[in-house]
């Protein structure tokens, strides 16, 4: 079994499961343990544990719902993301409620998966986040799109935007084509199409940074006006 | 006051058409009194100049037909010349009079300028209405001098006469002029309000209907779930083949999109007979066998009602086409508007082929792709096809965007 997964006779990847059923964190161990590309360090069950459990483990990377008691998804991301840079998170959501899976993204999240994804498709995440390929469905990408598109209109200095590149590939994601698939495309190398994606993550992270300097510097004039 | 009917279509015809009706009574029952005073004056014999007199009230009589059958009150030119005439009959009452007469007997103009202060107030407000009442009030002092009596001449009784007057005139304009900004202030609150309870109604219908949706596929939902416990508890026995389990997970999956549909929240809400693209699309999908599609589009996009029907027939063939021949392992419908068209993708990872279209033609392969053009060109749109063997394919519809609200 385990030679089947681990390339070059790499060590597996150290997971942390963080999911509030019981039945999905089973089923996702089986999964990847299975497939001997990774071993479960931990699991846990809300947004403290995975905030804890991360900094106790340290793991390669943090698998988890949005949808967590105590803290939240996207707020337990933010914290390992600024606490614990090297550790990957990658999001497993059931819904892929829209603007959460974003806000994760936003915050540090390396990419997002649907549950209802198959276990081949799973295991293959994980092994990309760990590679630090962004794991983008082609329903992020157009979230992605729609949030670059939705500020193109407005000025906003030194605000970062996506270049025509950048935006080709994004829209090749949303349509459903793979890195490879892109890269045969528009005849560039797959690790270019993932530098792309890469830096529209980064880009889009900027621009969370950006959002936040805004919104508090509004804030402030709005004090000031009282 | 006229009651305030909430149709909310005229904003503030109700109340005002009130107001003007009330100013027009009075000024035809100052008329008429006017008219009779001047009668009694003749009788009297207390004119100087009857004849001037009988002309000045014939002149005021066209005048209030002319402003009664044309609603000239309306018109701020008109109102300044009922100005300008009640200004002039002050004067001239003092004129026509014999001379001091003005002390002991009846006042020729009567009260009637006033109806002047009345219809400048409720046509311009609170400031014109006082402005008038000012204009008429030296009109009243110069009616004494035309009289013969001029200021230095009147006594302290004369004044007070005089001071009456002027606070009339006054209070006349202003009030008619409070009257005037009363009314059309609760007009725009009235027309606030219908706008506010007509957006909670169209809130509330929508939110309904979502509410039927959600009702519709959680019945289907409970009713699969139910489903696989049933069967699933049979899977562990010996008699059930690889296609029945196939069968199942395919029924879960089904439930599974919609509930994905339902959940996610609808972005903006749609323009009045519009319809979101996206909706179109997830419905489009949904149910397709044999070929996983997600559904993806770029921030709100909307479709004339009239055109769903015809996009979301293309783009169920096309995916039935992928499901059917592509042996594809997914599908991707994406969509966005761009530079004034929306433009639809649907792609799959399949085989992909050589889009060749007579060829396609000799070997009665078009007649699906035909189909899908013919929907999307009625539309004003157009389709493209591009495909390679190894490579899948992708078709690409776009839909111009109209801006006309009922040419669809």
């Amino acid at each position: 079994m385990v030679d089947q997964g681990s390339e070059l006779g790499a060590e597996p990847i150290r997971v942390l499961v963080v999911d509030d059923h019981p039945v999905w964190r089973d089923g996702i161990r089986a999964d990847l343990e299975s497939s001997g590309v990774a071993v479960v360090v931990g699991e846990g069950s809300d947004g403290g544990e995975a905030i804890d459990l991360a900094h106790e483990h340290m793991p390669d990377i943090v698998l988890m719902d949005l949808r967590l008691p105590t803290v939240s998804g996207v707020d337990a991301i933010r914290r390992i993301a600024e606490d614990l840079p090297h550790v990957r998170i990658l999001v497993l959501s059931a819904t892929g409620e829209e603007q959460d899976v974003l806000e994760a993204v936003k915050v540090g999240a390396a990419g997002y998966i649907l549950k209802s994804e198959t276990r081949a498709d799973i295991v293959d995440a994980v092994r990309r986040v760990h590679r630090g390929e962004p794991v983008f469905t082609s329903g992020l990408a157009g979230l992605v799109l729609s949030e670059f598109r939705r500020v193109a209109g407005k000025e906003s200095a030194g605000e970062p935007r996506l270049s025509a590149r950048e935006n080709e590939i994004l829209r090749l994601v949303a349509k459903g084509y793979t890195y490879r698939e892109i890269a045969q495309h528009l005849y560039i190398s797959v690790k270019t199409v993932q530098n792309h994606v890469q830096n529209i993550l980064k880009k889009l992270q900027m621009r969370k940074r950006y959002e936040l300097m805004r919104y508090a510097i509004q804030r402030g004039l709005d004090r000031a006006a009282d | 006051m006229a009651a305030i009917n909430a149709s909310g279509t005229s904003e503030v015809e109700p109340g005002m058409r009130g107001l003007w009706l009330g100013v027009l009574v009075y000024r035809w029952a100052t008329f008429v009194w006017m008219a009779a005073v001047a009668l009694a004056l003749t009788v009297r014999q207390d004119l100087r100049l009857p004849g001037l007199a009988l002309v000045a009230v014939l002149v005021i009589l066209a005048w209030n037909v002319w402003l009664s059958l044309t609603g000239g009150w309306e018109r701020t030119l008109d109102r300044r010349i009922d100005l300008g005439l009640a200004l002039a009959l002050l004067p001239l009452s003092g004129l026509v009079m014999n001379e001091e007469a003005i002390r002991n007997t009846l006042f020729f103009a009567t009260s009637f300028p006033a109806t002047a202060a009345l219809t400048f107030g409720a046509g311009s407000g609170v400031a014109g209405g006082l402005f008038a009442g000012a204009a008429l009030s030296l009109g009243l002092v110069a009616s004494r001098a035309a009289n013969g009596l001029p200021p230095d001449e009147l006594t302290d009784d004369d004044w007070g006469v005089l001071f009456n007057g002027v606070f009339y005139y006054l209070s006349a304009g202003g009030a008619a002029g409070v009257v005037r900004r009363v009314l059309v202030r609760s007009a725009g609150e009235r027309s606030l309000a219908v706008e506010e309870a007509t957006r909670q109604r169209e809130k509330a219908a929508r939110l309904a209907e979502r509410e039927a949706l959600g009702r519709e596929i959680h019945d289907s939902v409970l009713q699969a779930l139910a489903l696989l416990r049933k069967r699933g508890k049979e899977l562990t026995g010996p008699f059930v083949s690889a296609e029945e389990i196939h069968e199942l997970v395919e029924l879960a999956g089904h439930q599974e999109q919609a509930l994905r549909v339902l959940l996610s929240e609808p972005h903006a809400e749609a323009p009045e007979g519009m319809v979101s693209l996206r909706t179109t699309l997830e419905a489009a999908a949904f149910g397709v066998q044999g070929v996983p599609v997600s559904v993806t589009t770029v921030g709100p996009a909307w479709l004339f009602s009239t055109e769903v029907k015809e996009v979301q027939g293309a783009v169920r063939q096309a995916l039935e086409n992928v499901a059917e021949h592509a042996n594809a392992t997914r599908a991707t419908v994406f969509a966005e508007a761009l530079d004034g068209e929306l433009v639809i993708s649907i792609r799959d990872d399949g085989g992909g082929f050589d889009y060749d279209e007579p060829r396609l033609a000799r070997e009665g392969k078009l007649g699906l792709l035909k189909s899908m053009k013919g929907r999307i060109e009625e539309l004003g749109g157009s389709m493209q096809v591009h495909s390679a063997p190894g490579r899948g394919t992708e078709v690409e519809f776009r839909v111009p965007v109209r801006r006309g609200s009922d040419d669809g």
